[in-house]
């Protein structure tokens, strides 16, 4: 007998040749720099986000590009959050969802995840439990489960690429840490993806805590044994359908389509692995911001696009192709521009998930007995996270572990700068000194003297904090910066991975700081960026263009950080303006 | 699958994948529907299938194989999954013994959800890494024919018997179903239930009375 052709494909019997993909990446060659693919020829780009061949789902007009202006405005914006995360959440937290709905700025992505996860926090309590989990070995029943996992997560990201590099590795070390940690929850293949997601952002340990909180806190039950609070959320997905989409509704109860059979992969891994990249990273933001019901939004928004009218729904539509369809989501409705606005406009809230939530549950009950594995209630969100878990400022402070000094004017033969190592390479740690700084400043015997302020106040600052990072300092220069200057070509914004090596040569500038005054928030706290008016406002959806600067950019006053002269010490330190390439980067993890 | 460029078929077979983590479930799908095997192919979470038709005795069959997650933890949603499957591929890998070890819970999981008349084939699966197997050909055969499975070892990755397998199962659900056109335009898989209800059996009783007198 015969195979047929199918669809103009070769069929053959017992072929001895073999098409492989993935056979390219080679598999020995692991330990190589993890920024290049091994054995790999240059045949194929590497998209910014580090897909290569380009991004999941890859279109050209799926990302929508923020000007860079902007982009930096965000961030000042949200270093200012991030250093006042407590109040900001409790008091403005209207605000940080609002920002968060924009898109977190790359650089800062990582940071704010962690923050709005409440994994820093928890971070910072378990000090010391990470390195301990991480020092164990593991159950081995999980461990083989895990390690048969590694590379079949996102094996077309450069991170994830290497068979046994640093991306697989330290999967494994979050993912079996996490068994470690919960003994009983153990492994379920979805959270590497989950975990994967969290490592292109940020270092292992971070990221294991970031996994900790979406596992317990946004998506409790999930991962666990009988996997019962998927197939209630599925229960309740169809539910909201039926008032989101009668039609769509309708058609799946017809042809028998339960939930399990389209949504688990899409809530399990929290759209991970079906969205174009860029529309992954905003519902990220926004889901770690409001928690699962930005989940059930976007999976309403696609069942509702993909069969929610009668031009979909021709006749003769089985199960089967049903199923296919949903498979087969159209580019066009998951385009950030596109999903985001639609998830935005669903009028489905957290108390509507509950409720219905609720409802499912009576029904299980009868159908199948009481629940076997009782999840604790979920969090719906960051502020409902922080204000459950009790902590302390200084479990928020943010430690950047980038400390630059620079020799004092008669000190330039001295070591030039201390920097430590950090887990992540988010800023160029060694300013350079021959890069044209786009953000130079007119010379002006005022900064003299503030810089000498500013090294005195530093020198008599007691505190004990580490100073801001460098980039906070840096950030502020803009808004010194006349909008009418014509500004130099930006620099590129992709970093480098590996930071420069410390240069020796004195500095062109004639005041260097050694200690930039530990509250970091006044660096932040000055005038509105004086931004053109005009660049900001066309990107996103309609809805969600940047307010005016001046309306929006007033960060709470600082309190109990130490006051040094806050608002003088600040922006115009200009022997850190040098180091300009790595502000609002595209971190290249992302 | 397009609609427009199927061609006519007669028959549509769900048949199902199962069997532990990593055997190699996804990899058959992809290299019986597409002639494709990727060796870092994503870990399978929720549900995969794909489409092949073929020929069988000049009928055409339409074969709808579903993959899904091994991990002993999914079996809790898989109810769903095995509805309507006329035919299954057990799936071990030969190299990983426990793998075969758990075809029993498998089988198990089989009858507990699917059709009894299910169709079953166990597969050795990765027999071109036959230098580290650690379930003897032999063993594995005899085990199949004591349980009643038809049985077969393949390679997705060098293509071997990947063909013969799936469509040494969909012949025997062929046999076990009586004829029965399906119309284009109406496609719903086949049950063994609906093939073997007493109005088929009547009509050829009746033709067989009729010839002989």
């Amino acid at each position: 007998m015969m195979a047929q052709q199918e669809n103009g494909r070769r069929s053959s019997e017992d072929t001895m040749s073999v098409m492989t993909l993935g056979s390219q990446f080679d598999e020995e060659s692991s330990f190589g720099s993890d920024s290049e693919i091994n054995g790999f020829t240059s045949s194929r780009q590497t998209d910014k986000y580090g897909f290569i061949g380009g991004t999941q789902q890859y279109s050209t007009q799926s990302a929508q590009e923020v000007p860079l202006e902007v982009l930096r405005h965000r961030e000042v914006k949200w270093l200012d959050m991030l250093n006042h995360w407590d109040r900001w959440i409790s008091k403005r937290f209207k605000k940080v969802r609002l920002r968060c709905q924009k898109g977190i700025p790359p650089s800062l992505r990582g940071r704010a995840w962690l923050y709005l996860s409440g994994g820093k926090v928890k971070r910072e309590q378990n000090s010391g439990k990470f390195k301990e989990l991480d020092s164990m070995d593991g159950d081995p029943k999980w461990v083989d489960v895990i390690e048969r996992d590694l590379h079949r997560q996102f094996p077309f990201h450069e991170m994830f690429v290497s068979r046994g590099g640093h991306g697989q590795q330290d999967l494994f070390r979050v993912l079996k840490a996490y068994t470690l940690y919960r003994p009983d929850e153990g492994y379920c293949q979805a959270q590497a993806p989950i975990a994967a997601v969290l490592l292109m952002h940020m270092p292992a340990e971070d990221a294991f805590w970031g996994l900790v909180q979406i596992c317990e806190k946004y998506l409790p039950g999930y991962y666990s044994a009988g996997l019962e609070a998927i197939q209630l959320d599925g229960e309740i997905l169809n539910a909201l359908l039926k008032r989101v989409s009668p039609p769509a509704y309708r058609h799946l109860e017809k042809h028998k389509i339960e939930p399990i059979l389209y949504m688990t992969e899409w809530f399990m891994c929290a759209f991970s692995r079906t969205l174009p990249w860029s529309s992954v990273l905003r519902v990220w933001d926004m889901f770690l911001c409001d928690g699962v019901k930005i989940i059930f939004r976007v999976g309403l928004v696609l069942l509702k696009s993909m069969l929610g009218s009668r031009e979909k729904l021709k006749a003769g539509l089985g199960q089967y192709e049903t199923m296919e369809i949903l498979r087969a989501l159209e580019p066009q409705y998951l385009q950030e521009g596109f999903l985001i606005h639609q998830v935005l406009e669903l009028p489905i809230s957290s108390r509507d998930v509950e409720r219905e939530h609720r409802v499912q549950l009576r029904r299980w009950r009868k159908t199948h007995g009481e629940l076997s594995y009782k999840a604790p209630p979920r969090m719906h969100g960051a502020h409902a996270i922080m204000s459950a878990e009790p902590h302390t400022r200084q479990d928020l402070r943010q430690k950047p572990t980038i400390i630059v000094q620079y020799p004092l004017p008669s000190d330039t033969k001295s070591e030039f700068a201390r920097v430590k190592k950090r887990s992540t390479i988010r800023k160029a740690p060694n300013p350079k000194v021959e890069v044209t700084n786009p953000y130079a400043m007119p010379t002006d015997p005022k900064l003299a003297s503030l810089n000498n302020q500013t090294q005195e106040t530093a020198s008599s600052n007691q505190s004990n904090h580490p100073p801001p990072s460098l980039q906070q300092s840096h950030l502020t220069t803009p808004e010194n910066t006349p909008s009418s200057d014509p500004q130099p070509p930006q620099p590129s914004p992709n970093l480098s991975r590996t930071p420069p090596p410390p240069q020796p040569s004195p500095k062109p500038n004639p005041v260097h700081p050694t200690e930039i005054p530990p509250s970091s928030s006044p660096a932040v706290t000055v005038q509105p960026l004086a931004l053109p008016k005009d660049s900001s406002n066309s990107n996103n959806s309609a809805h969600l263009t940047d307010p005016p600067p001046t309306t929006d950019s007033t960060p709470l006053p600082p309190d109990d950080t130490p006051v040094n002269g806050s608002s003088v010490a600040d922006p115009r330190v200009p022997g850190l303006r040098n180091s300009s390439e790595s502000v609002g980067s595209e971190d290249t993890y992302l | 699958m397009n609609m427009g460029t199927d061609l006519a078929y007669n028959f549509v077979f769900k048949v199902v994948l199962i069997g532990e983590s990593g055997v190699g479930k996804s990899n058959l799908l992809s290299r019986f529907t597409k002639n494709e095997f990727n060796h870092d192919s994503r870990t399978t979470i929720g549900v995969e299938f794909s489409t092949r038709s073929i020929q069988v005795d000049s009928i055409t069959i339409k074969a709808q194989i579903w993959d899904t997650a091994g991990l002993e933890r999914y079996r809790a949603i898989t109810s769903a999954y095995y509805r309507g499957a006329v035919g299954a591929l057990l799936v071990y890998d030969i190299t990983k013994h426990l793998t075969y070890e758990n075809v029993e819970r498998w089988l198990k999981e089989l009858y507990d959800h699917a059709d009894p008349h299910i169709v079953v084939m166990l597969v050795g699966n990765k027999s071109d890494l036959g230098n580290v197997r650690t379930v003897p050909t032999e063993e594995a055969k005899v085990f199949a024919e004591a349980k009643g499975l038809l049985f077969m070892e393949t390679s997705a990755l060098e293509s071997t018997n990947v063909e013969s397998a799936f469509l040494e199962v969909l012949t025997a659900i062929h046999k076990k179903v009586a004829s029965k056109e399906v119309t284009r335009g109406s496609i719903s898989a086949v049950t063994l239930g609906q093939t073997l209800g007493p109005s088929s059996e009547f009509k050829e009783e009746r033709r067989s009375c009729c010839n002989s007198s």
